[in-house]
């Protein structure tokens, strides 16, 4: 609950100075500032980069998670981007019944359609996108106990067994809805939800897969969900002028 | 826009959620060894009830609650199944689990205490994330050495028909007085 609410937070925030932009441009008159501009108006492409906050902020106050993750997208159309992460992971989850710890790399590669039209001059994303992730990891099972529903003898040893099953691996798809909003020029903060569902998944003979880096937390069936939230730079790489567009403008008049 | 951001929040709230995990009653776990008791001597094998069974182990102080009802009589079996749990011990070579039997619990002329040894290997099989692990027992006893012969044993016979427990759906041993 309290990082539930953590995250609300971050995401109210997130909005908040999205909606902070917007406001800006809006109290400007967006009609009289497009007929008289004379210059033509260009896009700005290039390649952004950066980093998921969550996962590095996570590191230095949760002990049993290490965790990476480099986001990337490049502008290839006005509204689509080729978006990829890459990441690594150690995670040790402490349940009532099991202790394991996971640690692999993970590459997510695919594209973000952006949906929201800017205003001139902004560079704000409303997005939706699709990956293909691939996950390679070990997992160390630490420990367990018997599940003992008649608890006659009391209950039943904790089991220290340190056994490692090397070799695993997963893939599979993910819907990414997110946005990302600049705040200064070039350097953006975004935040995207994913709904993942398993393709393939390696799973070690005598246990199983219950966190798989990248996807996260398996759920026994193909299901999986996560989030990030990043801090990213945009490189500008070159401009395009874009073709005025007629009809638009005689829509707003 | 708006709808994307209601999505948003909605898909959001839901990732929030984690550890909802029990595990549930109805999935196979550690299994009870099953005794099935029949009557001695018939023709053709009938089952028959114990009247008022005590099962206490060795090394625990309170017997095998067998009812529901909070009284003493919680420990008294009337049932044609016995169904007897067995220690669950760090043991990886044969562990034996002793159980005091007493028939007509509680009658000064009729009560009768028999005493069987149960050993087994225990083997460990993951269940799930909720469950953990469960343990499997293979029975190393033959027919005639698990049950302490007292020259008055109630139990007649005692017959293994399965060594190897898996869940408590099977009938592991039968029991003939």
């Amino acid at each position: 609950m309290k990082s539930m609410l953590k995250y609300t937070f971050s995401l109210l925030f997130v909005l908040g100075s999205f909606f902070g932009q917007a406001q800006e441009v809006k109290t400007k008159d967006t009609i009289n500032l497009k007929k008289d501009s004379i210059k033509p108006k260009t896009e700005r492409y290039g390649l952004r980069l950066g980093v998921d906050l969550f996962k590095l902020s996570r590191s230095f106050y949760e002990k049993n998670y290490r965790g990476l993750e480099i986001v990337g997208d490049f502008k290839l159309t006005r509204k689509h981007y080729l978006a990829a992460e890459i990441g690594n992971e150690n995670k040790t989850v402490d349940d009532e019944k099991l202790n394991f710890t996971t640690k692999g790399t993970y590459l997510k590669a695919g594209f973000d359609y952006n949906a929201y039209e800017n205003w001139l001059g902004m560079h704000n994303m409303i997005y939706i996108g699709l990956r293909y992730g691939v996950s390679s990891f070990n997992q160390t099972l630490n420990s367990y106990s018997v599940y003992n529903p008649h608890p006659y003898f009391g209950e039943s040893p904790t089991v220290v067994v340190n056994q490692k099953y090397d070799g695993l691996s997963a893939q599979w798809i993910e819907v990414v809805a997110g946005l990302k909003a600049e705040i200064i020029t070039n350097l953006y903060i975004g935040f995207s939800v994913r709904l993942n569902n398993l393709i393939t998944n390696k799973v070690p003979e005598g246990f199983d897969n219950l966190y798989i880096p990248g996807f996260n937390r398996t759920y026994g069936g193909n299901f999986g969900a996560g989030f990030n939230y990043t801090i990213s730079y945009f490189v500008p790489l070159y401009k395009v002028t874009l073709k005025p567009k007629e009809k638009k403008i005689e829509k707003k008049k | 826009m708006k709808k994307i951001l209601i999505l948003l929040l909605i898909v959001f709230s839901f990732s929030g959620c984690e550890k909802d995990d029990i595990c549930d009653s109805n999935t196979a776990t550690t299994p009870r060894l099953v005794i099935e008791c029949y009557e001695f001597g018939a023709i053709s094998p009938t089952d028959k009830s114990v009247t008022n069974l005590k099962a206490v182990a060795n090394g625990a102080t309170n017997g095998v609650i067998f009812n529901t009802t909070t009284d003493d009589s919680k420990y008294l079996l009337n049932d044609k199944k016995i169904l007897l749990p067995l220690q669950v011990t760090a043991n990886t070579g044969i562990e034996t689990t002793t159980y005091n039997l007493t028939l007509n619990y509680g009658d000064a002329t009729t009560a009768n205490t028999d005493v069987i040894n149960i050993n087994y290997n225990q083997n460990n099989i993951y269940v799930s994330r909720a469950c953990g692990y469960k343990t499997l027992f293979n029975l190393t006893n033959s027919n005639t050495d698990i049950l302490v012969n007292d020259g008055n044993n109630w139990i007649k016979n005692i017959e293994i028909v399965k060594s190897n427990l898996e869940n408590e759906n099977e009938i592991h041993v039968k029991i003939y007085f």
